[in-house]
């Protein structure tokens, strides 16, 4: 791979991580909701993509229909763990990851099994050159996390987004003013399913062929760190987190094809994340970007009416 | 006419029997005191009342409709308000935020209302933020509106459960110890504020134990002793009963129970 190309998979990457953590950043950062199977939703939206394209429905439906399977399993699955007890919503995401994993494995004649799906790509048939499709994807992707972006800082600064932070804070008080936290928590659940299945879409579009072993709980675990890296409840943090750790990625493999090490770099990162990690936690646990009081635009009014209230 | 009526309500909490078959009305319109040493079941009462426990027998009535065992949700929409004994706030958020998850019916805080209405819930935030400015201030809070919940002290915390309860403007409201913990000047202001919202006919259950409290701001007194109603009458009658001074005024050793 030329050096361009290579730096475009890795925005492209980045991108599509960052719009993973966005979506984590929704459910746990926001509204306290422990989401351990990230990788099903993602997964799902890859494979509706692929199969609605193989099916002949057009591409941006298929983005669209990413998201709607991915949020209806989302509310499927969330809705009667979030009845029960706070912990099982934990239990069943866990499951839900590995249990989507063998489906996709198992049902060969929908989703091609442990050989894949060769996905069509959108820019193929225009006759661009290799380096052209990989700006294409960089522009695609990129769009994609930017309109998450402003969406996402769109609804966490409205009256909604501060009931899904109250959530997170105490749901019985929630209760008590008014408003049922399960309503709320399985539409969280469900935005996030549906920007995870944007995600995988975008994915499978990229990599024009996926199989069920692209789908691992490290994928989860990979949009975990990235988050509580980057710092919850705030979108910036969700983002530069799922960057900085796609650049350690990224570094040590260069590192691993490029530098006559005595150890394997790639082995080495693992090690560097965990150092990190318990760094991270030591001297900034809250990540590296700190949790801001949300503005729905009354703020300035109300500094106004205090310094004219307290010169009365 | 009662706005609320309880009726036989019953609870256990494993072999425990918290409250015993306690029946009460609550007149439209008034402040009932509710009174009984610590442990009686007074705070349970409430919650059992307001759907965060259900009743193991027993029915409650709002404004003549059944709503036993209703989650708390559905019971704020009928029209009463909580303020908890140990105040329940979210902490991260400010204080303004705080009064504002108080609001009835604010367009904001449901998803399509986010989405598609955009004008009207920041028209309807502006104005519920006016009003949460003027509890806040009755409060003596406004000072302190954009800090977080999580800086206020024990005092303004209980002060701000209280505006919660203001903020969602209910027909009714239940207050638990509104005055522990909180400056006689401002716990008088806080009752006097309530018999101006009784005049608008808001009213109130509200457990006390400062008896001179009772006598001058309550309509009514309701007495508990072991998750049982033991008296009943206007707050004189209550108060000067020898059963009230033995159970709640009189020494450990006097203290009758059943
Ligand atoms: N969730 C619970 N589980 C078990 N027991 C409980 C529970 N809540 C309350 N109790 C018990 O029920 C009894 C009544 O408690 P409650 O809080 O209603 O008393 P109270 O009259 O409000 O007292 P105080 O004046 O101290 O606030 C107490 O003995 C308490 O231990
Ligand atoms: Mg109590």
């Amino acid at each position: 791979m030329d050096f361009t190309v290579y730096l475009m998979d890795t925005l492209v990457f980045m991108a599509i991580f960052a719009i993973l953590s966005m979506s984590l950043n929704v459910e746990y950062g926001y509204t306290g909701l422990g989401n351990f199977g990230k990788v099903a939703f993602f997964l799902c939206g890859a494979y509706t993509y692929a199969i609605a394209l193989l099916l002949g429905v057009p591409f941006y439906v298929s983005f669209v229909l990413s998201a709607v399977t991915s949020a209806i399993l989302g509310g499927l699955m969330s809705l009667p763990a979030l009845r029960l007890r706070e912990d099982y919503l934990a239990i069943v995401t866990l499951a839900i990851g590995e249990v989507l994993r063998i489906f996709v494995k198992a049902e060969e004649w929908l989703t091609g099994g442990v050989w894949g799906i060769t996905v069509p790509s959108v820019f193929a048939n225009l006759g661009l050159s290799v380096d052209a499709v990989a700006f294409a994807n960089v522009l695609l992707s990129w769009g994609v996390l930017i309109a998450v972006f402003l969406f996402l800082r769109y609804l966490t600064n409205t009256p909604y987004g501060r009931v899904l932070l109250s959530i997170r804070e105490d749901d019985t008080a929630v209760q008590a003013l008014g408003k049922n936290p399960i309503l709320y928590k399985a539409q969280a659940f469900m935005i996030g399913s549906a920007i995870a299945g944007i995600a995988g879409a975008l994915f499978a579009q990229y990599m024009r062929f996926i199989d069920p072993y692209m789908f691992l709980p490290m994928v989860t675990f990979t949009v975990w760190m990235m988050l509580i890296l980057g710092g919850t409840a705030n979108h910036y943090g969700a983002v530069v987190g799922a960057l900085i750790v796609e650049i350690f990625n990224r570094g040590s493999r260069i590192a691993k094809d490029y530098l006559d090490l005595p150890f394997d770099p790639h082995n080495i990162q693992f090690i560097l994340f965990g150092v990190l990690i318990i760094l991270l936690l030591l001297y900034r646990p809250y990540g590296l970007f700190r949790e801001k009081p949300l503005k729905t635009g009354v703020e300035a009014e109300v500094i106004k009416w205090q310094s004219s209230s307290s010169t009365k | 006419m009662a706005i609320l009526v309880v009726d036989k309500i019953t609870k256990r909490f494993g072999g425990f029997q918290v409250l015993q078959d306690v029946s009460l009305k609550v007149e439209e319109g008034s402040i009932t005191g509710l009174v009984g040493p610590n442990g009686s079941g007074k705070s349970t009462l409430l919650s059992t009342v307001f759907g965060f426990y259900k009743p193991d027998g027993g029915d409650v009535y709002f404004k003549g409709d059944k709503i036993t065992a209703l989650p708390p949700h559905d019971v704020y929409k009928k029209g009463i308000a909580f303020a908890f004994q140990i105040p329940r706030l979210f902490f991260k958020l400010t204080v303004l935020d705080n009064l504002l998850m108080a609001a009835r019916d604010h367009v904001g805080t449901t998803l399509d209302g986010t989405l598609f209405l955009r004008k009207k819930w920041k028209n309807q935030e502006l104005e519920l933020a006016r009003r949460a400015f003027e509890i806040l201030e009755l409060l003596d809070l406004s000072k302190l509106v954009s800090h977080k919940a999580g800086e206020l002290s024990g005092g303004q915390r209980k002060l701000l459960e209280i505006g919660k309860a203001l903020m969602a403007s209910p027909d009714m409201i239940f207050l638990d110890e509104p005055a522990a913990g909180i400056n006689p000047v401002l716990s008088r202001k806080i009752y006097q504020n309530l018999i101006e919202l009784k005049k608008k006919g808001m009213t109130f259950l509200v457990v006390e134990h400062k008896l001179e409290v009772l006598l001058e701001f309550a309509d009514y007194v309701y007495m508990m002793d072991s998750g049982k109603i033991l008296l009943s009458g206007k707050p004189k009658e209550v108060i000067n009963d020898p059963l009230f001074y033995n159970v709640y005024v009189g020494e450990a050793k006097d203290v009758v129970s059943g």
